[in-house]
């Protein structure tokens, strides 16, 4: 079909909720249109974007309905990609393949820089690998931020076998989706991380967990998987590196390291004392590391473009980029990679585009679920790990999700708490007990029955949970409660008894 | 069910027993997994009943009752929310005259709430079947719903 046009369209998951698969269905028996379906660049707000080939480039037409293919076909009216503010002024390097390569084509991964991290791990020692982590200063991207390196020398050093490499991607924070993004748009990104971690920690058998609201994910990464080990790439050093998908069913404490391993072997998914750590006891006892499927794709290139790059992005404590996670009323929601240190004003100015039509501002919270929240005044902060923790707060996944004037504070904190204690995996009693009282108390002060011994107690229980549970989920969900009151203290006191 | 449990046992036999994968696979078969089933499940797997009841009951999308036709499934998410999920979930519970958890009375619809579908850009979401919406209105309700008439 020589005289059809190559449009390429998103088959994200987000970009067909807006629209691409009406596109796709409408444009399907086109003898003129030859559709390629990619990743999304993950500027949502211009989804459905449909781009074609130019001499400059692709161009694109943003928010495409399924009459506007004439014009497209005319090549009128598009513009530029390179002239999109939102993507021109990011960093892209972990998402660089987003909106440019068909998710299963190897041979463009490849072609695009693709493997090449692989190629030097097997030039190097596992000890030589995990030197070039450190130089890196690369830190866990799930939440904990842990430096990557030390896991790994954990669990090279461990004794006994076999060792398990996981990739966590039970991306549960509401308001991220980079993980799904890479699972179903650049597959072969997080295959090759987790095959450099085998080979430094010498791991015979991968496995990737994947929560169940997230099929397309599965599918492809299952296809990515086929074609791998097709391509003869899922082996190290003469041995096969079997990676297999697992999927969760739908609890939110599966993202914890230990309940995920729990899960994983089909258990309930209930949070593990620590120590020992999963790398020198993870799965089936065996050391294990959990690293999120974020974390794996950031690693080819620090092997191919070297730690000391790595490095020289960033701030002291936060080296490289973070993809940010925009969403909530902001008017343009959507990814953004970017070096570690720019502040959130300047994130949700510069990328968010301010506040959607009709909205004004009122909080925004980073770190998803858990996070903390901060108000107009707060935004100064930089977006780095040291700064938020400073700040008692976390940059979790780098899910950020503003909520604008109509926003009731009293009832999204009774949300943050009803949350905690819906996904409570129930082993220890601060976060079990704890999360169920503090779910009561604001429940009765949203019903106007709370007294200030209300707001105190609320503050007593924070603290407890804070300090005495075993993992972060009930030790960050008091966070998002405490700094609501914080920042917006007339909202409930007005609805104080008397 | 006797077959089912057979047939699955042998897929996984080869594997350590894993209580989630089996209940898993039996769900896809069956579209849920029948307390009956316990005891038999228990049994292929050499393990207890109270094992393998833990598990069922722990997580959310392991279901002992058959759902209805479709599963209507509105996020939550923290991005949904802001964008106004509550409002949807109204419109839903209104047109459907049910509530959260439960299934209209000719056996058409279920409706839940899930945590988050990694949606957030295009919030807020319903998700029908293996259907997903972004940037759901109210007024939308409607017609989404007629589609599966």
């Amino acid at each position: 079909m020589s005289s059809a046009t190559r449009l390429y369209l998103s088959n994200d998951t987000s970009a067909r909720a807006a629209g691409a698969g009406l596109l796709a269905d409408a444009w399907a028996a086109r003898p003129d249109v030859q559709l390629i379906r990619l990743s999304s660049r993950g500027a949502f707000f211009l989804e459905p974007m449909v781009e074609r080939d130019s001499p400059d480039g692709r161009v694109a037409w943003c928010n495409v309905q399924p009459e506007d293919l004439p014009s497209i076909l005319a090549g009128t009216g598009g513009t530029p990609v390179r002239s999109i503010p939102f993507l021109a002024n990011q960093t892209r390097f972990t998402c660089a393949n987003f909106g440019e390569t068909e998710p299963l084509a190897l041979d463009e991964y490849q072609a695009r820089g693709g493997l090449k991290g692989l190629e030097e791990a097997f030039r190097l020692t596992p000890d030589a690998i995990i030197e070039e982590l450190r130089v890196s200063q690369l830190r866990g991207r799930g939440g904990a931020a842990f430096p990557v390196w030390n896991k790994w020398k954990v669990a090279q050093q461990a004794k006994g076998g076999p060792k398990y490499v996981v990739a966590n991607a039970d991306e549960g924070d509401a308001g991220t989706y980079c993980d799904r993004m890479i699972l179903e748009g650049d597959p072969f990104r997080l295959l090759e991380g987790m095959l450099i971690c085998a080979r430094a920690i010498g791991a015979s058998r991968g496995y990737v967990y994947c929560r169940q609201e997230y099929p397309a994910a599965a599918v492809t990464l299952r296809a990515a998987i086929q074609k791998a080990d097709e391509a003869e790439l899922l082996e190290l050093d003469g041995e096969p590196f079997p990676i297999e998908v697992v999927q969760g069913a739908g609890s939110y404490v599966c993202g914890e390291e230990t309940a995920l391993l729990e899960s994983l072997e089909g258990k309930r998914g209930v949070v593990r004392a620590r120590p020992p750590y999963p790398a020198q006891a993870g799965l089936f006892g065996r050391p294990t590391i959990v690293s999120n499927v974020l974390t794996f794709a950031t690693i080819p290139q620090i092997l191919s473009r070297g730690g000391a790059w790595h490095a020289s992005l960033g701030t002291e404590q936060s080296r490289g980029t973070i993809a940010l996670q925009l969403g909530g009323r902001v008017k343009h929601p959507g990814l953004v990679e970017v070096p570690f240190g720019l502040s959130l004003r300047q994130v949700l100015e510069q990328f968010g585009g301010g506040m959607a039509p009709g909205s004004r501002f009122k909080a925004v919270q980073v770190g998803g679920p858990l996070g903390s929240l901060f108000p107009a005044d707060g935004l100064d902060l930089p977006i780095c790990y040291d700064a938020f923790a400073k700040a008692g707060a976390v940059l979790g996944h780098g899910g950020i999700v503003v909520y604008d004037h109509e926003t009731d504070m009293v009832d999204l904190a009774r949300h943050f708490m009803a949350f905690t204690a819906d996904e409570s995996c129930g082993k220890c009693t601060p976060c079990r007990i704890g999360s169920v009282r503090g779910r009561e108390i604001l429940e009765r002060i949203q019903a106007g029955g709370g007294t200030v011994e209300d707001l105190t107690l609320l503050d007593d229980l924070g603290e407890t949970m804070k300090l005495a549970s075993l993992c972060a989920l009930g030790g960050r969900a008091p966070y998002p409660v405490l700094t609501a009151i914080e920042h917006f203290p007339v909202e409930f006191r007005s609805k104080l008894r008397t | 069910m006797h077959e089912q449990v057979e047939k699955i046992h042998r897929q996984v036999r080869s594997e350590p027993p894993n209580i989630l994968k089996t209940l898993l696979a039996l769900q896809e078969q069956v579209g849920h997994v029948p307390v009956e089933a316990i005891p038999e499940i228990a049994h292929s797997l050499g393990t207890t009943t109270a094992h393998i009841a833990g598990v069922l009951s722990y997580y959310p999308d392991l279901r002992v009752a058959a759902p209805g036709r479709h599963i209507i499934r509105v996020c939550m998410g923290e991005s949904c929310y802001a964008n106004g999920c509550g409002r949807v979930l109204r419109a839903l519970q209104d047109r459907l005259r049910t509530d959260v958890g439960e299934t209209t009375s000719g056996g058409k619809f279920t409706l839940d709430t899930m945590s988050c579908a990694g949606n957030c850009a295009v919030s807020p979401t319903v998700l029908i079947d293996r259907d997903l919406y972004g940037r759901v209105l109210p007024s939308e309700v409607e017609t989404m719903l007629e589609r599966y008439r």
